[in-house]
């Protein structure tokens, strides 16, 4: 184990306890402060991600991309269409010309979200019930919509 | 794969809440310390599944709400008097004190000439017209179920009679408990929690946090599975159902917890995707129900 790897697990395993103590307590005092050392374990997990993705971009290109996974990768409207995330396709969206991969995220399930379906571009839904909310930075970014 | 947690505190307390609500509410009315309260209960434009879902309560049960913690003044379904003396008892409320229940949407095409709900002094009473009149007037309003709440199947695609959910008409708040049906510990509890300390801590959409405030997803006993992407091809399998289209995921309410029929299961727990029935938009928003050929 690196020492990558020992650190995210300890995080985890203290972000553990600390959900189990949050059950428990009723004083929301105890509660707050609960809930700053998850934050806590939050950032700290997402320095170490972007150390971790730095080092695999750093790979990927020593060893030529695959292109499929690389953020560079562009699609045009009829492409995207293909990702619907059935019958073997990866579930793709876009939103503000970034398209994205929602394959498993829990809130497109079978690659359906409120009525609408993977393989499209949903900027203007995604800016009627989203804005302001830190989703998209959650999301991998998987190319960009042409024109 | 239900039984596990069992002793989670978390979990205890939450199977705890209406009952421990309800006892309390029962002791001040019998105590005298708070007023045995009038209710009102409309049937509107829906299947009745609400009134029936809540006749099925247990521990608490609707005989002790109906005996012990308020006076039911109207109710179309329970209520002995009929036509024109049951319309009296309706509209003699006006300008009392009362809570207002609503079970289904508001037909709104054409005046709401689509569902009326009894004759009074010779005119026919629709649901639109009884919920303008006694909303407003009501000490609370309270939306059971979801089409009550957000239109729900009756506004479903194409909606021919323009149905609405309750706040759609009123100018003040409506508190809402969706569920397709309204599971009765959340329509009791939320009540006994009027009657003892007033309104309850409520979401940005209406709903009391005390039930609504996790995804069924979070608290879902399947969750392991999902983490680590074993997922179900059929129904039947016993683990996730995320690529069948289960909406756990976006469906915010406590069924994994509290169960349904005596707390003895609920759909996941019987290998049936969550459809949602408890979000808004649901049901046009939630489709399709079952998929099978997710990547
Ligand atoms: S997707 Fe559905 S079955 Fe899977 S963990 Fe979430 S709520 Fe449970």
């Amino acid at each position: 184990m690196n020492d990558r790897e020992f650190y995210v697990n300890s995080i985890f395993k203290e972000m553990h306890s600390t959900i189990d103590s949050l059950y428990v307590t009723c004083n929301s005092c105890t509660k707050n402060t609960l809930l700053n050392s998850l934050r806590k374990n939050i950032s700290d997990l997402s320095v170490l991600l972007q150390g971790a993705q730095n080092d695999v971009q750093k790979n990927n290109t020593a060893n030529a991309p695959d292109i499929i996974s690389s953020p560079n990768k562009s699609f045009t409207r009829a492409e995207l269409s293909r990702y619907n995330g059935k019958n073997g396709n990866p579930a793709y969206v876009a939103v503000n010309g970034t398209v994205y991969d929602v394959t498993n995220n829990a809130a497109w399930a079978a690659a359906t979200h409120f009525g609408l379906t993977a393989g499209r571009d949903v900027t203007r839904e995604f800016t009627s019930c989203h804005s302001g909310q830190p989703i998209l930075s959650r999301l991998k970014a998987v190319g960009k919509i042409v024109t | 794969m239900n039984e596990k947690n069992i002793n989670c505190p978390n979990i205890t307390m939450r199977l705890e809440t209406a009952s421990v609500l309800v006892n309390k509410a029962i002791d001040a009315v019998t105590m005298n310390k708070i007023q045995k309260r009038n209710l009102i209960w409309l049937e509107l434009t829906g299947c009745s599944g609400n009134i029936i879902s809540l006749l099925d309560g247990a521990d608490p049960d609707f005989k002790s709400l109906a005996t012990q913690m308020v006076k039911i003044v109207y109710d179309n379904s329970l209520m002995a008097a009929e036509g024109e003396f049951a319309m009296e008892k309706l509209f003699n409320m006006l300008g009392k004190d009362y809570i207002l229940a609503v079970e289904g949407a508001v037909s709104t095409k054409d005046g709401g000439l689509y569902n009326v709900i009894g004759r009074f002094k010779g005119e026919s009473i629709t649901a639109y017209r009884a919920i303008k009149e006694l909303g407003e007037g009501a000490a609370y309003v309270i939306a059971v179920g979801t089409c009550a709440s957000d239109g729900g199947i009756s506004a479903a695609r194409p909606n021919p009679s323009k149905c609405v959910g309750v706040q759609d008409l009123l100018n003040r708040k409506v508190i809402k408990l969706p569920g397709c049906p309204c599971h009765p510990d959340w329509f009791m509890g939320t009540l006994a929690y009027i009657l003892l300390f007033g309104e309850p801590a409520l979401d940005e959409r209406a709903r009391p946090l005390m039930f609504y405030s996790t995804l069924i997803h979070d608290c879902c006993p399947r969750h392991p599975f999902f983490e680590q992407g074993v997922f179900a091809e059929k129904l039947g399998d016993e683990t996730c159902m995320f690529k069948l289209g289960c909406r756990g995921p976006v469906t915010r309410v406590d069924c994994p917890i509290r169960k349904w029929n005596d707390r003895v299961n609920w759909p996941i727990g019987d290998n049936s995707p969550c459809i949602g029935c408890a979000m808004f938009g649901f049901p046009d928003k939630m489709k399709p129900f079952i998929s099978y050929n997710t990547t």
